[in-house]
């Protein structure tokens, strides 16, 4: 087991290494500058005087190689860069907004369990009843609905009509505030949840060991509790582990909607205004959070299905 | 709740309800929204060239003019009087003897010169260095030639001395947001970026990352009797829709519309009578590459100008949130000529034109242009059928807003459509028709007049503000009959405030940045506001 | 097989979508951009224009269809891309092996790691807004499961006789992989490519925020994907050999 725990860890540095080249290399190319940015919305007159001394200061007169050595130089340092927008390091501007994405996507992931698991059990218990094609239905139709939309139809219903409060932003980080984001990102990994539990439980049910426990006098709700559940852990906490990553990638239009500061939206006004340190460093590190969480996953996999450690 | 009338003063009156008219009431606390991005990029104003961060300046921190936006003009801020000397360049402040800081420091001369060399200090490309450039030496100074900046003087503790580099009116320039005046006995000048000190009317509080600021009053305002409010929330919310919600909760106080919402709260009830409305100075506009081939042409452009109905599409599109365009300079610049009649909508008129240009076929181009609902995509998509109908075949090249500016400064384009800034002071804003200007600039169609040069060269020696005005309204009339643009609309904007807010001005170069210092919330106010 | 409502009424609905999309030019009674006149700007549903019109006074049911043309198009030639570029890769490292393998491997990985919508982000950051840059953007982020299903497909396959009775006869490597292993994992492939349809639509309305057809396209072949793991499913038909 330690051995397969230390190859997994140590497969993430490669792939963050080649990440790392990789969004250096679409950011080089990348049409328009931090300096272009700051005249684009006709505020103020483009000043070119100005445009040049903030390229020079950021270093973006020089040759593409040699911003990619002192680039990788400094990520072997642990160093970030620094955001051009606030001339702070990165890493205290994602540490600022660490927090609430982490809040979020927590929440969501929790609302998503404690629906969506128990709503499996139940519709695989009693399978074709009403209870299990409504939950099935859901399930498909729910997802389909673009992110956005969903959001602000929750707004709607909830901010406006019912008049629950507070419809958006982070407040002072009460509870409140994180209620209406959570329930609107949970949503799809609730239904996949439900979806995979029902599957997970009505497999084991039917499966050739429980009529063999059967068979040996184990009675029946010990039959029941035991393997079932042991199995539909296995793939809830497959499932969770992987639609963590991708609630990553959704909670950014989550979070651009519901004004929540966190990484998503600071990524996507980034690169908005080309704030290059910001985009890599931010990407950096929500690679890295998806590779450990991954890795998480595999091992706690492992762990329970000892089968898996053979490959 | 603190209500400023003697017992006296109520018993004279004979009422008792509070909600009077004529009274400010102070106290309480104001949510304001910084609509322009979701984060506060810096707390260190002067390094900012953006305009979210206006919102905090406007709070904590003061330049030594400021704009008054019921006269139009800017006007002293710092000082409490100057003498101009006799060509005009030298003007001597007497500077305010009440004024604090934040942290207790008394105004003085030696804070202004301090500030000024920070904004121009060549190690630090801020954008205020363009403004301070005005002054005499100053190019120097940036350009790292000179260790001090020869036109300021310290001639006492009160009183500054600044040598301009000619007659023109120091105000428009020294007004601004990135040129506020810094405390000089401040030794870590980081700090300015986590705990900024000024001489406004509020202290700065708390920045929470990503969610707001909250600032609360200061005692020892120099103005006496203000601010009326006791706290700042400036809380940061980018999205149309999410604000419309907020506002509608009461959530928040104020919330700058766009088109639609400007729209649907027109219609209703409870929302129609709040609504504060302002022509800004930014004038909408297609410009043209006269590098382009069919461009090089006054025919053509001319044609263009004729063959969209313009009023139209602000009425459909824009639902009315702006005012047709006539030249380039907006309905409230001083040199504005109301006389002078837009183009008409004349497709027959254009078809001659072309004709006339030996493009009867027709002929194509692109437009380069940003997403943006009021000045983007959306317009094109309008105009394309209108010009179809001309023979004229157009085609959006959709880019990123950031890649916008660069397309347009780098000269990379055959058409852009784009909002640029008018005003509010006219020689500042015709300087972008006046040939020394280049291209990256802001003469972005490489205009170039001799007829224009003359009259702008003479307006920029000329005194007296009525001459002054009457020669840039001709040069704006020679901009407007020569089309070197097709000319949109002037914005209007919109900021709709709950019915307990008072004390909001029209402030003409940003209606959603409000001095906080006159803003007052009555009786009828929730009681989360009190 | 056994194919189930949701089948049908995926199939339904993905059918309607892809009449629309595919005859819009021809039943469709406007042009979606230049009758455009701003006289008849968000006019409700009438003789004319059975939904009414938008903004700029151009038809919504015009729109509609065109517009389940372009969802139609980014869904189809985004998992093409997506495929192609999966089962190239996929196929081939489980067939030869070695460095290559290890290669495709690290390079899957990396793709998985980065999350796909901020992967089309930056993409299209490079490329420019506009449709050509988004098919290349969605093509380029989800090749990564088809790429994973068509290595463990081929890793399986490859030991089968008919496979090995091929090499016997000398038959190329490339002629044994399109012929006798690519047919047989077209199932799971087909499968995902279906969902993965949805699924791009899906990230375009993160990227750019349009309409209706949307959401019934991406509900067509959720339902036809959904429906058609169910009777693909192993306990449910017999293989073959």
């Amino acid at each position: 087991m330690l051995r397969f725990t230390l190859r997994r860890i140590l497969q993430i540095i490669p792939t963050v290494v080649v990440v790392a080249l990789l969004i250096f290399v679409i950011f080089s190319v990348v049409p328009g500058t931090f300096a272009s940015s700051l005249f684009s919305d006709g505020k103020r007159a483009a000043d070119p005087q100005m445009i040049a001394r903030l390229n020079e200061e950021f270093g973006l007169n020089k040759p593409v190689t040699e911003r990619f050595v002192s680039y990788v130089t400094d990520l072997a340092h642990f160093d970030l860069g620094t955001s051009f927008r606030t001339r702070q390091p990165v890493i205290d501007l994602i540490n600022d907004r660490m927090g609430a994405s982490l809040k979020l996507a927590i929440a969501a992931m929790v609302f998503a369990i404690l629906v969506g698991v128990p709503l499996g059990f139940l519709a695989a218990l009693r399978p074709g009843s009403i209870l299990d094609r409504g939950a099935g239905a859901g399930a498909v139709r729910v997802p389909s609905m673009p992110l956005f939309w969903r959001g602000l139809l929750m707004m709607f219903l909830f901010a406006l009509q019912l008049t629950w409060r507070p419809g958006f932003g982070y407040g002072d980080g009460s509870f409140s505030t994180l209620i209406l984001p959570a329930i609107t990102l949970g949503v799809t990994p609730l239904a996949l949840l439900a979806r995979t539990t029902r599957a997970g439980v009505l497999d084991v049910l039917n499966a050739d060991f429980i009529r063999t426990a059967h068979s040996k006098g184990m009675s029946e709700i010990k039959v029941v509790r035991w393997h079932v559940a042991r199995n539909a852990l296995v793939l809830i906490v497959t499932t969770v582990g992987l639609q963590f990553g991708s609630l990553i990638g959704q909670a950014v239009v989550i979070e651009k909607l519901f004004a929540w500061p966190g990484i998503g939206s600071l990524l996507v006004d980034s690169v908005a205004i080309r704030d290059i340190p910001v985009v890599q460093g931010t990407i950096l590190v929500i690679v890295l959070w998806f590779l450990v969480i991954n890795t998480a996953v595999d091992l706690v996999y492992a762990a329970i299905d000892p089968r898996i450690k053979q490959e | 709740m603190l209500k400023r009338m003697t017992l006296a003063a109520m018993l004279s009156l004979g009422v008792a309800t509070g909600a009077l008219a004529a009274g400010e009431r102070h106290g309480g606390t104001l949510f304001f929204t910084a609509p322009y991005g979701s984060s506060f990029a810096t707390l260190d104003v002067q390094a900012s060239p953006n305009t979210q961060e206006e919102f905090i300046t406007q709070a904590i921190h003061r330049a030594l003019y400021s704009w008054d936006s019921h006269d139009n003009k800017p006007v002293l801020e710092l000082a409490t009087s100057e003498d101009v000397s006799a060509d005009g360049t030298v003007h001597t402040y007497h500077l305010r003897k009440n004024a604090v800081f934040h942290n207790g420091k008394p105004l003085t001369a030696d804070d202004i010169i301090y500030s000024y060399k920070r904004i121009a200090n060549p190690k630090n490309a801020f954008p205020g260095a363009s403004f301070i450039a005005i002054i005499k030496g100053a190019d120097d100074y940036i350009a790292g030639k000179a260790e001090e900046i020869s036109g300021l003087k310290k001639i006492d503790d009160n009183t500054l001395e600044i040598t301009f580099t000619g007659p023109f009116n120091p105000g428009f320039q020294l007004m601004q947001n990135t040129v506020v005046i810094y405390p000089s006995n401040v030794s870590d000048e980081s700090s300015f970026g986590k705990t900024p000190v000024g001489l406004g009317a509020f202290v700065f509080k708390e920045h929470v990352p990503g969610s707001q600021v909250v600032v609360e009053k200061f005692d020892k305002y120099y103005e006496e009797g203000k601010p009326y409010l006791d706290r700042i929330n400036i809380v940061l919310m980018a999205e149309d829709a999410a604000r419309d919600v907020a506002f509608r909760n009461k959530e928040i106080d104020v919330s700058v519309l766009g088109p639609t919402q400007y729209q649907a709260y027109q219609g209703e009830e409870g929302l129609k009578d709040h609504l504060l409305e302002v022509a800004e100075v930014y004038t909408r506009n297609i410009g043209f590459n006269p590098a382009y081939g069919p461009f090089k042409d006054k025919r053509v452009r001319q044609a263009i100008n004729y063959a969209i109905n313009a009023p139209l599409i602000i009425e459909r599109l824009v639902k009315n949130k702006a005012y047709p365009a006539s030249g380039w300079l907006p309905i409230s610049s001083p040199a504005y000529d109301k006389d002078k009649a837009p183009y008409a909508y004349d497709p027959e008129k254009a078809k001659a034109l072309l004709k006339e240009a030996g493009f009867a076929d027709g002929f194509e181009f692109e437009v380069t242009a940003s997403p943006n609902e009021s000045w983007g995509v959306p317009i094109v998509e309008a105009i394309l059928p209108m010009l179809k109908k001309v023979g004229i075949t157009v085609k959006p090249k959709p880019v990123e807003s950031s890649a916008l500016g660069e397309a347009v400064t780098t000269n990379n384009f055959q058409a852009f459509i784009w909002s640029n800034l008018s005003g509010p002071d006219p020689l500042n804003a015709l300087r972008c028709y006046y040939s020394k200007t280049a291209q990256s600039a802001c003469n972005y169609t490489s205009y170039s007049s001799p007829d224009f040069d003359k009259l702008y060269e003479a307006a920029q020696q000329e005194r007296d503000p009525a001459k002054q005005n009457d020669l840039l309204r001709q040069a704006n009339n020679i901009v407007q009959d020569d089309a070197p643009v097709w000319f949109f609309n002037y914005n209007k904007a919109v900021m709709a405030y709950q019915p307990w807010i008072h004390g909001l001005v029209p402030n003409a170069n940003e209606l959603a940045v409000q001095p906080y210092d006159d803003i007052w919330i009555d009786d009828t106010a929730p009681a989360s506001r009190k | 097989m056994r194919l189930g409502f949701n089948f049908w009424l995926g199939a339904t609905l993905t059918a309607l979508v892809i009449l629309a999309g595919v005859l819009a030019h021809w039943i469709a009674p406007f042009d979606p951009v230049l009758d455009a006149d701003l006289m008849n700007s968000e006019l409700p549903p009438d003789a004319t224009f059975w939904f009414g019109t938008d903004a700029q006074g151009r038809d919504v049911y015009t729109r509609i269809l065109y517009g389940a043309q372009i969802s139609l198009t980014v869904g189809i030639v985004s998992q093409v891309i997506n495929s192609l570029i999966g089962i190239t890769l996929g196929m081939t490292a489980g067939y030869w092996g070695g460095w290559w393998d290890d290669l495709v491997n690290g390079l899957t990985n990396v793709m998985l790691a980065i999350p796909s919508l901020i992967f089309a982000l930056a993409v299209m950051a490079v490329l420019g807004p506009g449709l050509p840059s988004l098919l290349i953007a969605l093509g380029l982020t989800n090749w990564s499961w088809t790429c994973r299903i068509a290595r463990s497909s081929t890793l399986s396959l490859k030991s089968q006789g008919y496979v090995q009775a091929a090499q016997t006869l000398g038959y190329g490597d490339l002629r044994i992989m399109f012929t006798q292993i690519l047919p047989n994992m077209m199932g799971p492939i087909l499968v995902m490519a279906t969902l993965g349809m949805g699924s791009a639509v899906l990230s375009e309305a993160a990227l750019v925020f349009p309409g209706l057809a949307i959401f019934l396209s991406v509900l067509g072949f959720n339902l036809l994907g959904a429906g058609l793991r169910d009777s693909l499913d192993p306990h449910m038909r017999t293989r073959k050999p």
